[in-house]
């Protein structure tokens, strides 16, 4: 059976050539870069290497790249690292009601501990309001955390916007950019960030490794105590073969960005369209154009998303589903909540998310394909046939 | 049937039935039905919560199958609990797994695994289905001490044809081997018995905190002298003999669950048994009924003789010899040898001595 992945946003497979970098990072580059002779240095060189070039693609110093194990490792490190260091200025953060759950678990974590968090609203396209940002700044604001593209609806925030007015206020300002770095040109200066979370295996890198850029000036409190490594901002070793494969993912990312991003906003946009011609009942969720250039996100009336995720992976179509199965129920996400998806929709809803290794005829296969499956399913609904 | 979603709660059963149909070559999935059964604080849930979730998502890793997980917690709510706590307070005593097997296993998951584009499901229930004469009949299984067909009647005739149960020939004890040597993680794991969505406190705390009335009131005997007074007539079944506060010369039987007046009637032992009784909600897995059949009224009773004579939807059911503790809202089912031809809900015994 061919099998069609469209889960780039949740993972994507590694770029053979960012193996092929990788691999002498085993068996000869084994050095540890903290040490001090030739295989240290070698493997020291290795990553100062990747650093600089994910410091170059970002407009940002190599200083002011911190390696992690991840995004979530990102994220965790920019709030709490950010809030800790903070603590005597004020108690206060804002963040978005559709953070992904790095972020958004910390909060609540920071919250229990005393913190206080405001999570702002988002409107049915999923987009913050930078006024509503600016308004709920207090004296005791400490971090704004916002989301640069949400991974389940792919709306793109204003981040240059909410940037600006943080640094007005003087309050500092992270973005999670976990979705759209490798995906969409920026550097930190445009989105006027002070901090910024990436990872590597969304952009066709390995899993494991990961950044946060802390720009300079930005006071933060380490988590992980330990070695010197990072600038004393993260103890361990580093992961040598990950920080290289994560330069060479950049590197290739960095050669077809617009081309890319064109070619996938594309058949994005051929994929919405066919599906609404092909099936009634279905909404498209986040915002129609301020959007990922791989991101679909639909929510199919009167169906059930985990039975069309399951008939799909039958056929050989990977996609992913916005609900998770909680100790109650499978709970439509927070995400769909925030944007107000009505009831009927909630929980039917699929992301499919496109990628360097899509093909047009992917997509005509998967449109030929769900609206067959969508068919069956509602053929047992019966909300449908009632509404028929 | 060469495509079949397995029912996987996370126990052995339903794991080892997995495993019989992936050896016997079908293309088997997994899909473990999330019932919004929420455990209580720091306990297990019996099944169905998070971990039986993840111990059926290790089974499936371990077979090299896939799995999913289905939400029913609707289903269950509308199909199963509502009647279950609307039958309490009737004062009956229903049988949420005869429902949840009807409506849910082998009804909508049946319809949905047809939909998701499988030949049919299969479950670690210990029944079987046999082909004969160009029909599909439900049989006891080979293990008569795990028989679970008393709660398979209800379910519609046709699923028969669409459903694989692979422990019919099988007992506990060779199911618990057969995982244990495939290396299924949950091969000791202990068995449940209960209902899976009453929490460890009981049926009482579960009515209450579904906000059934369950109001103290008085147990009286037959002739209406008051005895005594109970906790709630949903705390009590038929046949149920102490736990009545009550100090008599003879032990003395919960006879009836009078829900009008909220009152128990109590008697001696003698005074339980009925010769008859009617049952509605029949359903039928046979084309025609022999002249005698054995009956169950519960799942734990031993089959006796009788008679059974249809009217419309109602059957009349005589037995060969009185039987004790007759419940209404439990199930009554027929069986011609091992032949399981139907049942029904038992709506009212009919006298005898009562």
């Amino acid at each position: 059976m061919n099998q069609i992945y469209m889960d780039y946003a949740a993972t994507t497979p590694t770029d053979h050539r960012v193996v092929e970098a990788m691999l002498p990072c085993f068996g000869e580059v084994y050095g540890n870069p903290s040490s001090l002779h030739a295989f240290g240095q070698e493997a020291h060189g290795a990553m100062e290497e990747a650093r600089a070039k994910i410091a170059a693609f970002l407009g940002a110093k190599p200083a002011e790249i911190v390696f992690t194990s991840g995004g979530t490792e990102s994220d965790n490190l920019a709030v709490k690292g950010v809030v800790y260091a903070n603590r005597k200025k004020g108690d206060h953060i804002i963040t978005s009601a559709i953070e992904h759950h790095a972020v958004r678990e910390t909060c609540r974590f920071l919250e229990a501990e005393g913190f206080k968090v405001t999570y702002v609203p988002v409107d049915g396209d999923g987009l913050v309001d930078p006024a509503s940002v600016a308004e709920a700044i207090t004296d005791k604001t400490i971090l704004i955390s916002i989301m640069h593209a949400n991974n389940e609806i792919g709306t793109i925030q204003p981040i240059a916007e909410i940037g600006r007015l943080a640094r007005e206020r003087g309050v500092c300002f992270h973005t999670d950019a976990v979705q759209t770095f490798g995906q969409l040109p920026f550097t930190v200066d445009e989105l006027n960030v002070d901090l910024m979370s990436a990872s590597a295996h969304k952009l066709y890198g390995p899993k494991g490794v990961g950044l946060l850029y802390i720009r300079k000036g930005t006071r933060i409190m380490p988590f992980m105590h330990g070695g010197e490594q990072e600038n004393g901002r993260r103890a361990s070793t580093q992961n040598i073969p990950g920080i290289v494969g994560f330069g060479k993912a950049v590197e290739l990312a960095k050669a077809s960005l617009s081309e890319e991003a064109a070619r996938l906003a594309a058949m994005r946009d051929r994929f919405i369209r066919g599906v609404f011609e092909r099936l009634d009942g279905i909404r498209l969720n986040g915002h129609p154009t301020r959007r990922l250039p791989n991101n679909i996100n639909l929510s199919v009336e009167s169906v059930e998303g985990e039975g069309m995720i399951l008939s799909l992976d039958m056929l050989g179509i990977a996609c992913s589903t916005g609900s998770a199965c909680s100790s109650s129920s499978l709970e439509p996400s927070h995400v769909l909540l925030a944007i107000g998806l009505p009831h009927e929709f909630s929980h039917g809803s699929l992301r499919f998310s496109l990628g360097r290794y899509t093909r047009e005829s992917d997509i005509d296969a998967v449109l030929e394909t769900l609206p067959q499956v969508v068919g069956r399913l509602r053929a047992l609904s019966p909300v449908h046939a009632e509404k028929k | 049937m060469k495509k079949v979603v397995v029912a996987m709660s996370g126990g052995v059963d339903s794991s080892v039935a997995a495993l019989l149909l992936k050896e016997r070559g079908h293309e088997v999935v997994g899909v473990t039905m999330c019932l919004g059964v929420v455990p209580a604080e720091g306990g297990r849930a019996k099944c169905c919560g998070p971990r039986e979730i993840e111990d059926a998502r290790r089974v499936c890793r371990t077979l090299v199958i896939r799995h999913y997980v289905m939400d029913f917690s609707a289903d269950l709510e509308e199909n199963v609990i509502r009647p279950f706590v609307e039958e309490y307070c009737r004062g009956r005593t229903p049988n949420p797994c005869v429902a949840c097997n009807r409506s849910i296993k082998f009804g909508s998951f049946l319809e949905k695994a047809l939909a998701w584009g499988f030949d049919g499901i299969a479950t670690g229930h210990y029944a079987g289905i046999e082909l004969e004469n160009g029909a599909y009949r439900l049989k006891r299984p080979k293990d008569r001490r795990k028989d679970q067909t008393y709660f398979l009647h209800a379910i519609p005739k046709e699923a028969l044809a669409k459903v694989l149960f692979p422990l019919a020939e099988y007992t506990k004890e060779e199911v618990r081997g057969f995982a244990k040597r495939a290396g299924l993680p949950v091969f000791d794991k202990p068995e449940s018995q209960d209902i899976c969505f009453i929490p460890a406190e009981g049926h009482g705390a579960f009515l209450r905190s579904r906000g059934a009335g369950i109001e103290p009131g008085e147990i009286a005997d037959r002739e209406g002298r008051v005895l005594g007074r109970h906790r709630g007539i949903a705390c009590y079944t038929i046949g149920q003999r102490g736990g009545l506060g009550i100090s008599s010369p003879t032990p003395l039987y919960v006879l009836k669950i009078d829900a009008a007046r909220n009152r128990l009637v109590v008697g001696e032992k003698r005074e339980l048994r009925s010769e008859s009784l009617v049952a509605d909600q029949v359903n039928w897995l046979v084309d025609a009924l022999p002249e005698e059949a054995w009956a169950k009224i519960r799942y734990a009773h031993r089959a006796a003789r009788c008679r059974i004579s249809q009217n419309g939807d109602r059957l009349a059911v005589r037995f060969a010899e009185p039987q004790e503790a007759v419940s209404p809202g439990q199930s009554v089912v027929f069986y011609d040898g091992a032949t399981v031809l139907g049942g029904g809900v038992i709506q009212e015994d009919c006298g005898g001595t009562r």
